[in-house]
């Protein structure tokens, strides 16, 4: 299963009121050609993901956030799950794209013995999944879309071939953050100053 | 830290809007969580790694919830990566709280060698981050100095670390 084939599915159920936090992989510059716009924080790494959304999901708590992590990502603060699990919030769907590998830079642990989802099930998180084929990929995410979470959900994908660019401008540093930014602001929910 | 510091932040923390606070709980500050887990107008979110307290408090901020992170020097350690792209690369305001360990006066029975190791690098781990921060040893300027701090966090688009000595904590 490729990523960006699960990736397109997510894409039209994802709604105009939504968020999506990426992690610095191939889920940033996938995602920025699926969804240009709208509240896209995009590339979080090394740990970052998962808190970061969590935090965006207490803001909003009655709209969804989508966290695109991956393998190498997630494994560098797996205590992240714990705090995730302990916080509860209904309405964070984590999925986790797990390549088994560092890019073109050789297997994560994940490849042999390490287990994203009892790793999440262990740190208290009770709705999670691995997912393998597109098929289950499309009727468990529609699902966790409809239900309240949190979700969490392992997605075994092939190493991805070939790099897909994204614009930099739109998914990395300061520029980025002022576009997601100017989204949160616009979203009818938005409470701040 | 003692009641009259805990009043006073409390205090200006509800003055300032502040009703969202994550801590990784810790002796010097443990009064302070305290009060705040246990008062209704706030939300108390205990992290199980300051890396992931900075990230939450970042996606909070952005998502317009005003927060607080409370935590001490080895926690600031801990969360250096996030504290880096936090402020370097997004410049996300937080305001952080943290009790200065190490520093002198610190009575507290942590062996005097990790003690020197928190005096030496917390300064100069701030300063290697571009993280601005002010060191709090009076208590009559606690509440003037969280309150600028707030202002100067989301002014200059950065985290702010309060440094607050014994003098304010004990």
């Amino acid at each position: 299963m490729k990523r960006y084939d699960c990736l397109k599915l997510l894409a039209p159920m994802v709604d105009e009121h939504m968020f999506t936090v990426t992690s610095l992989s191939g889920n940033t510059a996938m995602w920025s050609n699926l969804r240009p716009d709208g509240a896209n924080f995009f590339g979080w790494n090394m740990g970052l993901c998962v808190p970061f959304a969590l935090g965006l999901s207490v803001a909003f708590p009655k709209r969804k956030v989508i966290a695109l992590d991956s393998d190498g990502s997630l494994m560098v603060d797996t205590s992240s799950l714990i705090t995730l699990a302990d916080v509860n919030p209904s309405n964070l769907v984590v999925l986790v794209f797990d390549n088994q590998s560092y890019a073109r830079m050789g297997p994560t642990a994940t490849a042999r013995a390490a287990n994203l989802e009892e790793i999440a099930h262990g740190a208290g998180i009770g709705k999670t999944a691995t997912i393998h084929t597109l098929e289950e990929f499309s009727a468990t995410v529609k699902q966790a879309l409809e239900e309240p979470g949190p979700h969490f959900f392992v997605v075994k994908v092939e190493p991805d071939r070939g790099r897909i660019k994204g614009d930099p401008h739109r998914t990395y540093g300061r520029a980025m953050k002022e576009f997601f930014v100017a989204a949160v602001r616009r979203h009818p929910d938005w409470k701040g100053e | 830290m003692d009641q009259e510091s805990v009043q006073i932040v409390v205090e200006t923390l509800k003055e300032e809007g502040i009703d969202l606070v994550v801590m990784l709980p810790e002796e010097p500050t443990f009064a302070l969580t305290e009060a705040v887990r246990r008062d209704p107008y706030f939300t108390s979110i205990t992290v199980a790694g300051e890396g992931n307290g900075i990230a939450f408090c970042a996606g909070a901020a952005l998502g317009g919830r005003k927060c607080l992170f409370v935590t001490g020097v080895a926690g600031l350690l801990v969360a250096s990566w996030a504290l880096a792209q936090v402020g370097m690369v997004y410049g996300i305001p937080i305001l952080i709280m943290a009790s200065y360990r190490g520093d002198m006066g610190d009575h507290s029975g942590i062996p005097g060698s990790q003690l020197l190791m928190f005096k030496q690098v917390a300064e100069p781990l701030l300063t290697a981050l571009r993280i601005p921060y002010r060191v709090v040893s009076q208590k009559e300027t606690l509440k003037r100095t969280v309150r600028e701090a707030n202002f100067a966090c989301h002014d200059y688009g950065s985290p702010i670390v309060l440094l607050l000595t014994g003098e304010v904590l004990w």
